[in-house]
């Protein structure tokens, strides 16, 4: 457990050790428990990334995969997928899991690690397991956002990982009063869906902060503007996700919801990187 | 991960014996295949639903591009896609199947290996009551698109056209498995999340994914979910059979043997449905030609075991009796039948002849409208009789082998998906799911309407690379279903009931306490029929009435097409009837 990269369920994990993931592990798949809302999510969040995209045969990352949920769906899409997770169990959930499923065993790779780790290996964690890449095709980070210290720092780490012309989808929960509502008072205090302390409200971000973000951040190789100030639509996306309880499933809403197509509490938002090769502009 | 879970329990159980046991039949599995093949989708039950199932997962080429699928029949399925009877011999299972279950088989490409020419349109029903007479006729609305309430079709015609879907498109990943049963299923390792290891008679065992059954009414699936079913047997058994008749009169509004005629009696329902058209300006050589119906009629389970036993010439004077006579001669009738049977002996068809007669002068129906006439009373010689519209042809032959009794029973399982409730990875459809009474003729089209559903779930998983055996990728199944369900099948068991328990009340109480009742409950049918069962939601939706499920489209679009003023009309007849059989007029 002392080195930074836990492989995936082995056999030289002993049994008890098993016993005791698949436990954890079935309750993170619980549908029906704690996770269920995420579970339900999930579509929808794979809907926004197919949209832009066809996984088959590309390189994917999932920054903060947790137990694995969009991993598995991305790789099932064909996607060559790495799950990374900062928390140990957190990946033994997610190949526990995986380990059931045979159509993940050849497209699905999960390391106990972070994403500045993945851009920048410590020397120390020599070559275990399997090679992954430095850069994708996309990388994905699904509600983290809200949950890191400095999202300046993360982001950019973030956009370091994607190849040129890749595609970078985050989803997170926007700063504003019904996202308070319905994330901090209704979910985790009174409905207790959510674990009290999972969300803290200041770390929320807006749609609009986001973009600023991505229109500021000038490309390491090529000096491109990942959004350009003129460009049409085409490398930038925002939505917005809500909730149907009596359909009792989330829903994408369109871009013509609102500005950024209802954004007031989760959303995805989508960018690419510039193509590599000289700046068209001047 | 299999052998590592395995070894593990073992070890856990501290059995050194059992481990080495185990370590041992792992070494001599090269074999006997004990090691599970992985399929996506397991599907238990090639009947009907299990079948369509299978070819709507064919036809979607994002799912059987994606899935392997493996369906598991324990009868020769080979039987079915050789079947191929003579133009004028039928299957004596048949069903109606409604507009949107015909258009949901079109949709998969199933209906093109229909044989159409086996298939027979209703386009007008007449459904009355055995007690007062008080009657309700239904024809297809002109809105509809397609001017057809339903469609009879042999169960066989549309298992064999699945099948011949299937073998013209066929796919790697698509396999049929018949002569095969499936053994028992047990739940993988020893967390509530194992996926079921489904142990075949053929010695293999199969890892599902998704296990669905389509197993049928003591659904081995469901036992293995175990999903708890509520329902009851009704003391009743439903009689089939197929009917030889003349062909119905070219000048009458059934001239096309396009009515199909339900009659409710003290002791259940009797259904004459048409198979075959009847005589045709389209179809040369048609004039005059034998035509051919199907029979369902529900009874005591000791009533039906004696008719069967009567022989086919008893049964069809029986079946013109029923539709015909008043409830007092039925009864009595019935009875001789029945101690007939008790004392282990039939009565003859001369015996029933004359019985019937004596009936008939007794009731004053006149010499040239008995039923007893040979052959065929109308064959297209001058105008069509009063009424005759009313009633369905004369039987005058059944087809050997035909007849045949199953029990009845009402019976809906707690939730489809196994996940709900019981062992995950698992779902039920058609008859695995829920039993109804066959009076309305819904149970294949709800569970063609379920395999819809169902594979519009596996579909959009699919899409998102979800995992098609958890329950977010199912749950809009039961959703879009289960209700839906319950609605039909709850109308259908409070009408059998308002029947059955009819006969211990005097006709006129009977009459005043339920008679109302009874027309609205058959105004729902009639809804049913022609909604949830019969006609589209777009429809419904044309005609600019909005609502959500077709069952309320369908309640809803009789209200508009005028169903309040008929039914004030047939409360009328209700206690018109009943008076008229006071003074012993013949119905
Ligand atoms: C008298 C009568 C009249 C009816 N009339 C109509 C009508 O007019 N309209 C209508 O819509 N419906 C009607 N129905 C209902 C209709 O027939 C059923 O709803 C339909 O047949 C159900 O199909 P199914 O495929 O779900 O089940 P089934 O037809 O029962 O098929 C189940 C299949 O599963 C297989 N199986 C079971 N256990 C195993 C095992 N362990 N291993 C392998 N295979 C297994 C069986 O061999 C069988 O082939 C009528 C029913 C009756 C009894």
């Amino acid at each position: 457990m002392a080195s930074s990269v836990i492989r995936p369920l082995s056999r030289s994990v002993n049994p008890q050790e098993i016993a005791f993931f698949s436990k954890l592990s079935a309750q993170w798949w619980n549908e029906n428990g704690e996770f269920g809302l995420l579970h339900r999510m999930n579509p929808v969040r794979t809907q926004f990334i197919t949209d832009k995209l066809d996984l088959k045969g590309l390189d994917v990352l999932d920054v903060g995969c947790g137990g694995g949920l969009l991993s598995e769906g991305l790789a099932r899409l064909g996607a060559r997928t790495v799950g990374i997770d900062a928390s140990a169990s957190n990946i033994q959930i997610a190949s526990h899991h995986a380990s059931t499923d045979p159509s993940l065993a050849t497209t699905l790779t999960y390391r106990h690690t972070t994403a500045e780790d993945v851009l920048s290996p410590p020397p120390s964690s020599g070559s275990g397991g399997i090679s992954i890449p430095r850069q994708f095709d996309a990388v994905c980070s699904m509600e983290v956002l809200e949950h890191v210290d400095d999202p300046a720092s993360f982001l950019t780490t973030l956009s370091q990982l994607v190849k040129p012309g890749g595609h970078l989808f985050l989803s997170t929960i926007s700063r504003t009063p019904l996202a308070y509502f319905l994330t901090i008072f209704a979910a985790e205090q009174m409905l207790r869906k959510v674990e009290p302390g999972t969300h803290t409200y200041n770390k929320f971000i807006k749609p609009s902060e986001l973009v600023k973000f991505f229109r500021e951040l000038k490309d390491e190789e090529t000096g491109k503007e990942w959004i350009r100030r003129w460009a049409g639509s085409g490398e930038v996306d925002v939505r917005g996700i809500v909730w149907v309880p009596w359909e009792n499933q989330w829903k994408l809403l369109s871009r013509t919801a609102s500005e950024w197509g209802g954004t007031e509490c989760n959303y995805m938002f989508w960018v690419r990187r510039p193509e590599a090769g000289p700046s068209s502009t001047p | 991960m299999l052998r590592t879970l395995g070894n593990g329990s073992a070890r856990r159980a501290g059995s050194q014996l059992f481990y080495a046991r185990c370590r041992q039949r792992y070494a001599s599995s090269t074999t006997v295949s004990q090691e599970p093949e992985h399929r996506d989708i397991v599907i238990v039950g090639g009947g009907p639903v299990g079948l369509a199932l299978t070819s709507a997962l064919r036809s979607s080429k994002a799912v059987s591009d994606a899935l392997s699928i493996e369906l598991i029949e324990a009868s020769p399925l080979s039987k079915v896609s050789e079947w191929n009877p003579g133009p004028d011999a039928f299957s004596n299972r048949a069903v109606s199947l409604t507009n949107a279950s015909v258009e949901f088989l079109r949709d998969i490409g199933a209906w093109e290996h229909v044989d159409e020419a086996r298939t027979c349109a209703v386009e007008d029903m007449q459904v009355w009551d055995g007690l007062s007479d008080a009657r309700i006729a239904f024809s297809a609305p002109e809105h509809l698109s397609a001017p057809q309430m339903s469609r009879m079709t042999e169960n066989l015609n549309l298992q064999r056209a699945c099948l011949r879907h299937l073998a013209a498109s066929p796919s790697p990943s698509v396999k049929l498995s018949e002569n095969t049963k499936v053994a028992s299923v047990v739940q993988e390792g020893e967390s509530e999340d194992g996926w079921p290891l489904v142990h075949l008679s053929d010695g293999r065992v199969l890892r599902a994914r998704l296990l669905i059954g389509a197993d049928g009414p003591n659904s081995p699936v469901r036992a293995y979910a175990r999903i708890p079913c509520y329902g009851h047997a009704y003391a009743t058994s439903g009689i089939v059979a197929t009917l030889f008749h003349a062909p119905p009169h070219p000048l009458s509004a059934n001239a096309h043997n396009s009515t199909a005629f339900q009659r409710f009696l003290t002791t259940g329902p009797i259904a004459f449905l048409p198979l075959q058209g009847g005589s045709s300006p389209q179809v040369p050589g048609s004039y005059g030609r034998p035509t051919t119906s199907s029979l369902v009629w529900s009874t005591t389970p000791e009533l039906a075991k004696a008719l069967i036993g009567s022989g086919e010439e008893v049964l069809s004077l029986m079946v013109n009796a029923a539709f015909r006579m008043p409830d007092v001669s039925l009864r009595y009738l019935n009875d001789i039948i029945l101690s007939a049977h008790r004392s282990g002996t039939t009565i003859s068809p001369e015996a029933l002849r004359e019985e019937i007669g004596f009936r008939e002068r007794a009731h004053g129906v006149p010499g040239h409208a008995s039923m007893l006439l040979e052959g065929s009373e109308t064959m297209g010689m001058g105008m069509p009789s009063e009424g005759e519209d009313l009633l369905p042809p004369l039987v005058h032959g059944i087809q050997k082998g035909t007849p045949a009794s199953f029990p009845l029973r009402y019976n809906h399982a707690e939730v489809y998906l196994g996940g709900e409730k019981g062992r995950g990875r698992t779902a039920l459809v058609g008859d695995a799911a829920h039993s109804v009474h066959p009076l309305a003729g819904q149970g294949l089209n709800l569970g063609l309407a379920d395999v819809r559903e169902l594979v519009r779930c596996v579909e959009a998983a699919v899409r998102v690379g979800g995992d098609v055996g958890s329950l977010p990728a199912l749950e809009a199944y039961p959703r879009a279903r289960y209700l839906a369900n319950h609605t039909v099948m709850s109308t259908c068991d409070k009408l059998h009931k308002l029947y059955t328990h009819g006969s211990a009340l005097s006709p006129v109480v009977w009459a005043r306490s339920v008679g109302l009742e009874v027309v609205n409950e058959m105004d729902t049918l009639k809804a049913g029929m022609m909604g949830a069962a019969g006609g589209r939601p777009e429809d419904a939706l044309r005609a600019g009435l909005g609502a959500k499920t077709n069952w309320d489209l369908a309640v809803k679009a009789l209200g508009a097409v005028g169903g309040a003023v008929q039914a004030a009309k047939i409360v009328r007849g209700v206690v018109g009837g009943v008076v008229g059989r006071a003074t012993g007029r013949a119905p």
